[in-house]
Formats: C-alpha cells, structure tokens, sequence
C-alpha cells in the first residue's frame, strides 16, 4: 500500500512537471501609457555624440520575419551603424507566423524589441492597445521623413486615430511567374497585360503534362485566390465590414480557381513552404508570388535560368493584391531617440532609395521603385512597380489575422473536393462574419 | 495551541527536518513557481475571455466550458490524442522491451548499439521533423520515391487525412524508443543472476526464463515507463505543429488537444479559450494515470526488499 502511495505521488509529479501550461502574464505595465516616450527620453542619452565618446554603446534590437531581405537589411545597419557611432543594431529574424507569437508574447511580457515591422494584418491590435510608439510628432519635426512621397493608402494602414504608427517601409505586388522553358518548347506566346483567364486556362492545359502541373493553384489568400477575387469584381470585405465570401462574384471566382486542382492542372498544396519548393523544383510551370520572393528566386539557379514574370491575367478588371509593411517603435523602448533616428534614416529618401539599390524591396517612397527595378537584371520586375496602378490594399479589418486563418479552413474541403465550391464559400462567410461581430 | 508536542521533540530530530526541508526546498520550489502556480493561473483564465496583449480579461463564467462541450473540434482532438497514445506506447514500450532484453545480452558491439537506439532522443525534434517532413514529402520525399522506383503508388504521408495520424506516430515511436529502452536496461541489470542461472540447472529455456523471470521482475519499471510514455504522448504537439498546417486538409484528424490549445491561445488569441482546453486535457490525463495507478496492483510485482 505505501508502494501504491509513493507511485501515485511520483505520478501526479511528473504529470505535473510535464504539463507547463501558458499563464496568463498579467500585465503589470497597465499605467504605462503610450505617450510614455518624455518620461523614457530622458534615461536616453541627449546627443548620440556624447554616447559615443562616452563609449557606451546603445544596442537596439531589431526584429523582423523575412530572412531573404535580412542579408541585405544588415548591411544598411552596418552603415548606419558607420554613420552613427554609439548605436548598434541587433537583427533578430523569426520566419512569417512565429514572429506573431514572438512579438505577442514580447508585447504582454513588456519586452518588445525596440524597432520591428508591422504588417496591415496586426496594426489595429498593436496599435489600439497602445503598444506602439506614436510616432507623429517625430515625422512632424523631422526633415527627412515625409509622409507625402509615400503612396497613401500604405500611410493610411498605419494612421490609427490620427496618429501615425509606422513609417511606410515598402510595397509588393503579386505575378504571375512562368517557366519560359516550357513555353518555348510548347510554342506558347508568354504571358502578358492582354491576358485573360481564358489564356491562364488554356496556357495550363497544354503546359500539364510529364508530371509539370501547369499551374500552381494553392490554398493561399494574398498569393492567390485573393487575387482572382478581385479580378472578377468580387470582394473579400465590404466597406461596412461584413464579409465577401457570400458574394456571388467572390465564388465564381473562387470556382475558377479551384477548378485548377480539380482538373488535375494543379497539385493540391496546402503548406506555405511547399509552394515555393514546387515553382523551385520546376514542378509547376506557372504560379502566383510576391514580389518579395525575388531574392530568394534570383538565388535559385533554377529559377533564375528558366523563370520570368508578368503581370497577373484579368478577367472583369486587371487586380493584383498590393501591401505594405512599416517600421514601428516599441511604445516602452528605452532607446527612443536612438531607435527614431534607426526608423528615420531607414524612411528617409536616403534610406528607402538604398533599401531599392540593394534590391531588397521595392521602396515605398516616390521614384524610388526605379532603383528597384535596375537592382534585378534577371526578371522582368518592372512588371511588379506597374501592377500598382491597379493594385488592391489586401484587404483588412481589425481582426485579420483570426478571420484569415478560419477562412483558410473553411474552404480546404472545396481545394480536396470534399465539398463543393459554393458551400465552402458560404461557410466561410459564416465563420468571418462571426470572427467579424465579435470585434469591438 | 498546546506547546506540548514541540517539547516530545528531541533537538536533533529537529535539525533533522529542517534539513529534510532545505534540502528538497530547490525541487519544491521550481515545482510551485513554474508547475503549480500556472496550474492555477491556467484554470482561473479559462473562466474570462481574454483581452489583447493580457488585459482587459473579461469575467465569462463556465462559457468557455459550454463552448467547449459544443466544439466538434476539441471532440475530435480528444479522439485523435487517444488514437495517438494508443499507436505509440504499446508499441513503442514492446520494442523497446526487445531491444533492451536484446542489448542486455553479451553481443558484439552492444555500445555502438545502445547508442544508436539512443541517438534519437538526443536529437532536436524540430530537427527530426524537418528531417521527417523532407522524407515524407509527397512530391519528392524520398519514400515515396524509393515507392515509385518500386513501382508502387505513392502516398501522401502527411496530407492524407487517414494517414497521416500514423505518420505521426511513427515519428513518436522512433523518438521514444532509445530512452524507454535505457530504463527498461537498467532495470533489467537489477534482476540477480542466480535466478537465471537456478532456473536453468531446472532446465528453463530463453523464452520461459523471459516469461516467468525477466518479465515479472521487470514490471516496476514497466510501469514507470507505461506512465510516463502515456504522459508524454498525451501530450504530442512539436511533431504535429511542425509537419500540419492548419490549412492540411488531415488537419481535422490529426489535431492533437495541445496544439488545439496552441491555436485557440497563439493563432486565434483567445487565451481563455485555450486555458479551458489545457483544462480538459488535465483531467484526462489524470483520469489515465489514476486508473493505471489503481491497476498496477494487478501486475506490477515489487520484488522483497532486503
């Protein structure tokens, strides 16, 4: 009996030390206000000069999620770092969808990094919540930034209340990559602005044979069926909030594109990572991507051999979804100075015409895309600065990230065939526009 | 109130228990700070809705609970967590019983071997299952391509909504052998040699002497591992998390409760949520280990001290 006793207790211990559940970090930091920045500034050294001579040098940590612009993004901070000496940067890079819960767990644990990119999806939360410094007096006083060359629909995503959140950093548009090879070798006339579905359509037809799909038709929302959406005059949210997926346009379009795997003219792919392999590997001979995959596909030697892009095929109107990521503070940095003079140089003409050079995104500030353009002889990329014209805001709304990921999976079985197309849509609607009545 | 019993105490049983104290105190303490003490934290959040970013938690009552109960989701978790135990540990403790017994023996190279069933728990399991992922992939993993060379049809190891729980758990199985397998050595180099050595002047073969001798001698360990192996695979997330998105069409199948947690609190930031699934899970996993604990008396034999 006392053996029993020992086995239960030693039981219920390990059972214990093993299920380490999440707490809920109560936030301390509740009179912590946004507006802290004058208490914080002056822990902050007034001149960088002083810190340097000083010899004590400030480090900001600097977090973002995509490894391919990291490469180039460090050597902007080592120049800046040349120009200002006394500030460090520190990079930290989180792949796509861990540097959410990176950045939320920071957030509630009150270690934030000091500078970190903000995306459409999430600005409201961050934002709302006062978790991001206000940076509209900075941009007022500074006489490098100016919110005016920058398209304004991306200055739109980070106005909160009037007030400015982030500095526009860039833009992306998506294309429609192709694999010249094989269109030369089926004697296609390659893509381009007369395109139509129809020509998608048969183009994939022909291209599908000897285990190349001819098109790549993944379950994917901004790098694809976002894009068709648009194209057919459908919509993904309505201007009073409600969700588009019950709109008859919306799922003819979603019917089209579907019908791409149910053809067999695309493999089905679920994974985010599997897509890329699969253009990388010449499985598929065209596909939807970003224009921040260029690095990575520039890289490639497969890619940058067979590989070139145009602009995506219109059906009732030419679309192409178009976004933009912005640099944000920290609203408890303790380096605010330093970390506004990062984000300035880095939003300044300066800043956003080297990012270009260095071809690391296409830089939101005016005439910069240029630069951009020539940093890449090995694809057409100026098919992506002209895709603007027509671009569409990927869509957004308070809550995104939740309803965008409930809509991915509402319409799976319409991808696997397990339902049809309509339905899909239709639950999917449901579910988005329950996500959507729960935000305030 | 009485000072009595204090007197009855002698001053050197006293420094006895301080010491007693102090010395399991470092245990005791990160075992309230980092187990227990979330325990609770966990259970009180299940009863809010939680606000962004950990404030504004709003008071709900037992509603996430009745969400709960309504979830075919979390249902199908339950299933498919249970499936998962029920794949890994009988067969991940029958063959880490044979290559124990197996090991134990005097055979050529048994270090090298020991080490190579051993090296798997060592590895990273994010490592493993990115090297798992790249083997299982449908298009140009390696098994299905060594299956086509075969001339066999290919599968789809991690999409396939009625395999890929098995995938799964081969991966499980793999992992946990090597270590199951060193408990299961050390305890079977508890068991004295006379027995062995007495049964065979009576003329008992291998298999008998594993029946009768090793098998029933082995049990308190058995047991350990059964509990802890259940534990563990109660728990499955990094492998699943890894290798199946949300938007995996055997998403539905495969979700274990830990990584439904996982998505309800990080994915969908509903925290509360999460916190009443973790709830739930708790009270399976204890409801498993009470009943094992109640059944071992029915085969666990404790050999007689001294």
């Amino acid at each position: 009996m006392k053996k029993t006793g020992m086995s239960m207790i030693l039981a219920l211990v390990l059972m214990l030390s093993a299920l380490t559940a999440c707490s809920g970090n109560e936030n301390k930091s509740a009179s912590e206000t946004p507006g802290g920045q004058s208490v914080s500034s002056s822990e902050a050294s007034p001149s960088p000069d002083n810190v340097a001579s000083g010899g004590e040098a400030v480090t900001l940590r600097f977090a973002l999620w995509d490894s391919n612009q990291a490469k180039g993004l460090r050597k902007m901070a080592d120049e800046f770092e040349g120009a200002n000496p006394g500030i460090k940067i520190n990079m930290e890079v989180t792949g796509w969808s861990d540097y959410w819960t990176m950045l939320e767990a920071s957030a509630t644990g009150g270690s934030l990094p000091d500078v970190f990119w903000m995306h459409s999806n999430e600005i409201y939360r961050y934002a709302s919540n006062g978790m991001l410094l206000d940076l509209t007096d900075r941009i007022n006083a500074s006489d490098k930034v100016d919110l005016s060359k920058f398209p304004e629909g991306l200055v739109k995503i980070y106005n909160f209340e009037g007030k400015q959140y982030a500095v526009p950093k860039d833009f992306d548009t998506i294309g429609l990559w192709y694999n010249k090879t094989l269109f030369d070798q089926a004697n296609l006339k390659y893509p381009d602005e007369s395109w139509t579905w129809d020509d998608l359509y048969n183009a994939a037809k022909v291209l599908t044979k000897d285990g190349v799909y001819g098109f790549l038709a993944a379950l994917h929302n901004q790098e694809g069926y976002y894009n068709f959406i648009y194209q057919n005059g459908g919509t993904v949210i309505t201007e009073d909030k409600r969700s588009g997926y019950d709109d008859p346009k919306t799922i003819e379009a979603l019917e089209f594109y579907v019908n791409f795997v149910r053809e067999g003219l695309s493999p089905q792919v679920f994974g985010d990572a599997e897509r890329a392999d699969l253009i990388a590997n010449g499985k598929v001979a065209m596909g939807l991507f970003g224009s921040w995959n260029l690095t990575g596909f520039t890289e490639n030697e497969f890619m940058a051999k067979n590989f070139d892009v145009a602009v995506l095929p219109k059906k009732v109107k030419q679309a192409s979804i178009y976004n933009g990521l912005g640099y944000a503070i920290a609203h408890n940095t303790k380096h605010p100075e330093e970390a506004w003079k990062f984000v300035e140089y880095l939003g300044s003409k300066e800043g956003q015409e080297r990012q270009a050079e260095l071809g690391i995104a296409i830089s939101a500030y005016e005439g910069a895309a240029n630069l951009w353009v020539s940093s890449n002889p090995t694809f057409n990329i100026q098919k992506f600065v002209d895709m603007v014209q027509y671009g569409v805001i990927r869509p957004y709304s308070n809550t995104t990230i939740i309803w965008e990921d409930k809509v991915n999976e509402a319409l799976k079985p319409a991808f696997t065939g397990d339902m049809s197309v309509e339905e899909a849509a239709k639950n999917a609607a449901k579910v988005m526009n329950e996500s959507l009545a729960e935000e305030k | 109130m009485s000072r009595g019993p204090y007197k009855k105490v002698s001053l050197s049983q006293r420094s006895e228990w301080y010491w007693g104290w102090f010395l399991i105190a470092p245990t005791m303490v990160g075992l309230i700070v980092l187990n227990i003490i979330p325990i609770f934290q966990t259970l009180y959040l299940s009863f809010f809705k939680s606000g962004d970013f950990g404030r504004g938690n709003i008071y709900v009552g037992l509603d996430n609970y009745r969400k709960l109960l309504n979830d075919p989701q979390v249902w199908h978790a339950v299933g498919n967590t249970l499936l998962y135990a029920l794949m890994v540990v009988p067969t991940g403790i029958a063959l880490a019983m044979i290559t124990a017994v197996l090991l134990n023996r005097n055979i050529k190279g048994r270090v090298l071997y020991r080490t190579i069933y051993f090296i798997p728990v060592v590895a990273v399991p994010a490592a493993v299952t990115m090297v798992w992922r790249w083997l299982y992939n449908s298009h140009y993993g390696l098994i299905n391509y060594l299956l086509s060379r075969l001339n066999f049809s290919t599968v789809n190891w991690t999409t396939d909504p009625d395999i890929a729980l098995a995938s799964i758990a081969l991966i499980g199985i793999w992992s946990t052998v090597g270590y199951n397998m060193v408990l299961l050595l050390a305890g079977l180099q508890e068991i004295p040699k006379t027995y062995y050595e007495a049964s065979e002047i009576d003329g008992a073969g291998k298999i008998r002497q594993f029946f009768v001798i090793t098998l029933p001698l082995i049990t308190p360990t058995l047991f350990f591992v059964v509990v802890t192996s259940m534990i563990q695979a109660l728990q499955v997330f990094d492998v699943i998390y890894m290798m199946i998105d949300v938007t995996n069409p055997a998403y539905e199948r495969s979700v274990s409760l830990v990584y439904l947690f996982y998505n309800n609190s990080f994915k969908y930031l509903n925290k509360g949520y999460g916190s009443a699934i973790v709830m739930l899970l708790l009270v399976i996993i204890m409801i498993v280990t009470v009943i094992q604990v109640k059944a071992q008396r029915k085969w666990v034999y404790y050999m007689k001290e001294g």
